[in-house]
């Protein structure tokens, strides 16, 4: 009896021990192991981070030549002290990863196309599918051809060697009860880093910025609705454009001439359900004012960039301090050195250059087999590539992706495209070997406007406007990339893939970028917008180029004089809606309010009152951007066709053809009998948008609709989960300076003032230095930056200077093992 | 009194075991204590001592804490934090039980054998 109830128990005992101890898939979701997650001790209690932080005083690290120290400022940016550049490197991966590690390695799983590994094939087999595309798309033959040319340069390859080593020596240190946080809710352990992974951050940043395209909406459009409603409805240079470097008849170069072989394009209808591409409303600013138009006569750089808001924070803020290099800024977490920043001579930031990058082959197959393709009148091999996939929980899927001298084929029968006889190859700028390292490298070291522009004649992708300033007193824009020297029209639709000479033939010459120095206006700036004047000598087409911003921010500089910081803050927050001062004239001119019923005239007299401001309480703003989106889609009915794919043109070009073009045919709602012109649209549209209006009154109990809470924006985790997500009311939007829409925004807003006596820095972002949503530091600058109120950056030149600022410092030994 | 003997050597032994070993020392703990402590109510014994020590550890970790944490994990699982305090002490609570029950079931009796002694 007494054997029988020990049995019993012991046996319920090793079971719960076993079923607490392993993780469960329960449909969408993963339960971890209970008991090891629960833990308090080790679980994931352990990962709440006490109030008084303090972080360990020594620790020992293999590989370092010498001591390195680093001091945590109260904001918990780390300012690394190190005595020369190998152990500078080091120390830059094992901080990075004390704070960013989970992020780091899910972000390179994603750019790779593995998540399946870590969250299985999903729901409909949507991640699967994710991974599928990325391979595809070839983001992880485009890092290896990076990483081959990384291994050929001594610098790079050293750069790159000793942050992975930084990175593998926190790794090492590592058990369950420090992991991560995601680690333990995914129940899974972090993989060595690799100088492949840098790599892939860095195409995978090329896929957020240098991927767009509308080659297929294009070619579909051309054939649907005919060459001059096409011009009409995407023109390659709108007319408001006030381009980057507006230098007519300065371009004195002798540009690469080609011989002009037609683009012979497939007459045919295209339907894929495409990957996405770049989003076009992610965009950046960034300008420079020359010290005759500050207030302490010395330059001052502003930038920043927009990219779709996360958590753990995109950027990581840092200071790298060894011999030759004094440097601070923004770092992605899995690269290397800084990508926007400044250092004891110079300030640069970037912001996205539109430009095509992207183009679509159509293959001809020998048969079914898909051995060979065809090639200026040849049978030319294609190389298939096996992708495998260790889907957790499930078996390994394999796929096989041809190649060809083009690219990968991306979509065929068995992926997004029905139609067998179709076939595209995907040539992307990024699929090419490039050196940003190299950039970074020497970006961070520059000593003046000679140092930047030999630091960006490295640079290929993705393709930035690369604003600079010096405490000499230059100013300075380069849009650099490397770009094909493209023939009219050409990369505007897909190409035959038939004939070699539709490819690319030549690049556009480092010295013959669009840039200029020291303008006479004072100042230089970008925001998206078309890159030169009509003068250019080379062909520039894109998905889209940002209409308003630019604008915007040209007017406010060309007005403005003795320019202080706080004028800078003020315009990075700038909530002017440009857009809507064009648009709503427009729109309230085919409005006869005496038709109207009571809550529509309230709802006009509300927009008609409005300043055009989108701030947070703004309730005009509300009613704006609710009429405008009901209008966008009710115009553009014609591009929503589940056979073809197309594209809405864009705002502006679709603002002036309401003014313009009134009776134009797309102005006619497909599914209606009657036959609409601008004027029935707009006012359909209204009384849909007071519709919605009324609506979220009624389901927020509310008399107001301020803006910040009808846009009801968030940041949000990178696993999507609901409970991490941090709510932000805040005013701005797309196309408005402070370019805070739903879900994208400024991911760091940067002023620097670049004074002789000293560089001087304030920046905010919106996020933290900590990963861990445990850590105070996880999302403790949203509300400042929601404020728009910078921190200034402490710059210092070495570790004693920290003094009493210091949250805490740890000094790096070498291990002597 | 031996109740209160055997709770507090699992909480103690289950507090230093964890310093060391993964979460399931726990059992070994309780398994122990319900052996060589043996009691009447072995399995409250362990359930409470396990329980007793998660919970004030999970409130301690909780109330230094820099954020709140707590609330965004229990909300994942849509839960609140002090149901998700409840859950951790419970599931700890319940290894230790059944963990202290095996070990006092495994300890012969001396004092039965004296009873009965064919």
């Amino acid at each position: 009896m007494r054997n029988f109830r020990f049995f019993v128990s012991f046996a319920i005992t090793v079971i719960l021990i076993v079923l607490l101890n392993t993780s469960w898939q329960l449909g969408a979701t993963r339960i971890p192991p209970l008991g090891k997650f629960l833990d308090p001790f080790h679980g994931f209690w352990q990962n709440i981070e006490p109030a008084r932080l303090a972080g360990p005083k020594e620790i020992q690290i293999t590989g370092l030549k010498d001591k390195v120290t680093v001091v945590y400022d109260s904001l918990l940016i780390p300012h690394i002290f190190a005595n020369n550049d190998e152990d500078l490197y080091i120390a830059q991966g094992y901080v990075t990863a004390i704070h960013r590690l989970w992020q780091m390695e899910f972000q390179t799983h994603a750019a790779a196309g593995r998540l399946s590994e870590i969250l299985g094939a999903g729901p409909e087999g949507r991640i699967l599918n994710y991974d599928r595309g990325q391979r595809r798309l070839g983001l992880g033959y485009g890092a290896t051809h990076s990483l081959e040319m990384m291994q050929k340069d001594a610098t790079m390859r050293m750069v790159a060697e000793k942050y992975t080593e930084g990175i593998n020596q926190y790794i090492s240190t590592l058990d369950y009860k420090n992991l991560p946080f995601e680690y333990k809710l995914l129940d899974y352990t972090p993989e060595n880093w690799t100088t492949l992974k840098c790599a892939l951050l860095l195409k995978s940043m090329a896929q957020t910025l240098n991927m767009g395209d509308k080659d297929m909406e294009m070619t579909n459009a051309l054939k649907l609705f005919g060459k001059e409603t096409l011009d009409l409805l995407y023109p390659d240079r709108e007319l408001s454009v006030d381009p980057i470097v507006d230098n007519p008849g300065g371009w004195k170069f002798n540009p690469i001439k080609l011989d002009s072989v037609p683009m012979a394009v497939p007459d045919e209808l295209i339907s894929i359900q495409k990957l996405p591409g770049s989003d076009p409303t992610v965009g950046s600013n960034n300008w420079a004012v020359a010290g005759s138009k500050t207030a302490t006569g010395s330059p001052i750089l502003c930038g920043d960039p927009h990219l779709n808001l996360s958590l753990p924070s995109i950027w990581y803020t840092i200071q790298l301090h060894a011999p030759g290099v004094n440097s601070m800024g923004v770092s992605l977490p899995g690269a290397p050195g800084i990508i926007i920043g400044f250092n004891d001579s110079i300030a640069w930031s970037v912001t996205n250059a539109q430009r095509d990058l992207v183009d679509w082959f159509k293959i001809t197959y020998q048969d079914s087999k898909k051995d060979k393709y065809k090639l200026d009148d040849q049978w030319v091999d294609t190389k298939k590539v096996i992708e495998q996939f260790k889907v957790r929980g499930s078996e390994v899927f394999s796929d096989t992706v041809i190649y060809t001298q083009w690219g990968p084929v991306v979509y065929d029968e068995t992926f997004r495209s029905e139609d067998e006889l179709k076939n595209y190859a995907f040539r992307w700028i990024a699929h090419d070997a490039s050196q940003e390292l190299l950039t970074f490298f020497k970006l961070n070291r520059a000593k003046n406007h000679a140092g930047y522009m030999e630091a960006l004649d490295h640079y290929g992708s993705p393709a930035q406007n690369f604003v600079f300033a010096s405490v000499s007193g230059d100013i300075a824009m380069r849009i650099q990339g490397k770009y094909p020297a493209r023939r009219k029209d050409e990369g505007k639709f897909v190409l035959d893939g038939n004939k070699s000479s539709n490819g690319w033939q030549a690049y556009i010459p480092n010295d013959q970028s669009v840039m200029y120095k020291n303008p006479k206006r004072g100042f230089v700036s970008s925001a998206n917008q078309h890159p030169a004047d009509s003068t250019y000598p080379y062909y520039i087409t894109s998905t889209s180029f940002e209409a308003y911003r630019n604008r915007r921010i040209n007017s406010v500089l060309s007005e403005s004089s003795n320019i202080k910081v706080e004028d800078m803050v003020k315009l990075q927050g700038d909530n002017f809606n440009l857009k809507a001062s064009e648009c709503v004239p427009i729109l309230l001119s085919y409005i006869e309010e005496a038709t109207l019923e009571d809550t529509a005239r309230n709802f006009v007299a509300t927009v008609k009152a409005w300043d055009f401001f989108n701030t947070e309480t703004s309730e005009g703003a509300s009613y704006f951007e609710a009429w405008w989106t009901e209008l966008m889609p009710m115009i553009w009915d014609e591009m929503n066709n589940d056979k073809v794919m197309l594209e809405r043109p864009t705002s502006y070009t679709t603002i002036k053809l309401l003014k313009e073009k009134p009776d134009l045919s797309f102005f006619d709602i497909q599914c209606t009998p009657e036959k609409e012109t601008a004027r029935e649209i707009v006012q359909k549209s209204l009384s849909l948008a007071v519709k919605k209006i009324t609506r979220w009154k009624k389901d927020h109990q509310a008399e107001e609709v301020p803006w910040a809470e009808y846009k009801d924006s968030y940041i949000g985790h990178l696993l999507r989960l609901e409970p991490l997500n941090v709510k932000v009311k805040h005013g701005g939007n797309g196309s408005i300076v402070n370019a805070h829409s739903r879900t994208n925004g400024p991911s760091w807003r940067m002023i620097v003032s670049l004074e002789k006596t000293g560089v001087k820095t304030w920046a905010v972002y919106p996020g933290g230095q900590s990963g861990n949503p445990g850590s105070y530091f996880y999302d403790n600058l949203i509300a400042r930056w929601v404020a728009d109120q910078h921190y200034r950056l402490m710059f210092i030149r070495s570790a004693e200077e920290a003094g009493t600022q210091a949250l805490y410092s740890t000094e790096l030994n070498p291990d002597s093992k | 009194m031996k109740f209160i003997i055997q709770l507090t050597a699992i909480v103690i032994v289950a507090f230093i075991l964890e310093l060391f070993m993964p979460w399931w020392c726990i059992a070994i703990a309780a398994f122990a204590a319900g052996y060589a402590l043996k009691s009447k109510v072995n399995f409250l014994a362990g359930f409470l001592g396990i329980a007793l020590l998660w919970l004030i550890k999970v409130w301690i970790l909780d109330a230094t804490a820099s954020a709140p944490f707590a609330e965004k994990v229990a909300g994942i699982f849509s839960l609140n934090k002090a149901l998700l305090m409840l859950v951790t002490a419970l599931i700890g609570g319940l290894v230790g039980g059944f963990a202290a029950m095996s070990g006092a079931a495994l300890k012969k009796e001396k004092r039965s054998d004296f009873y009965h002694p064919q």
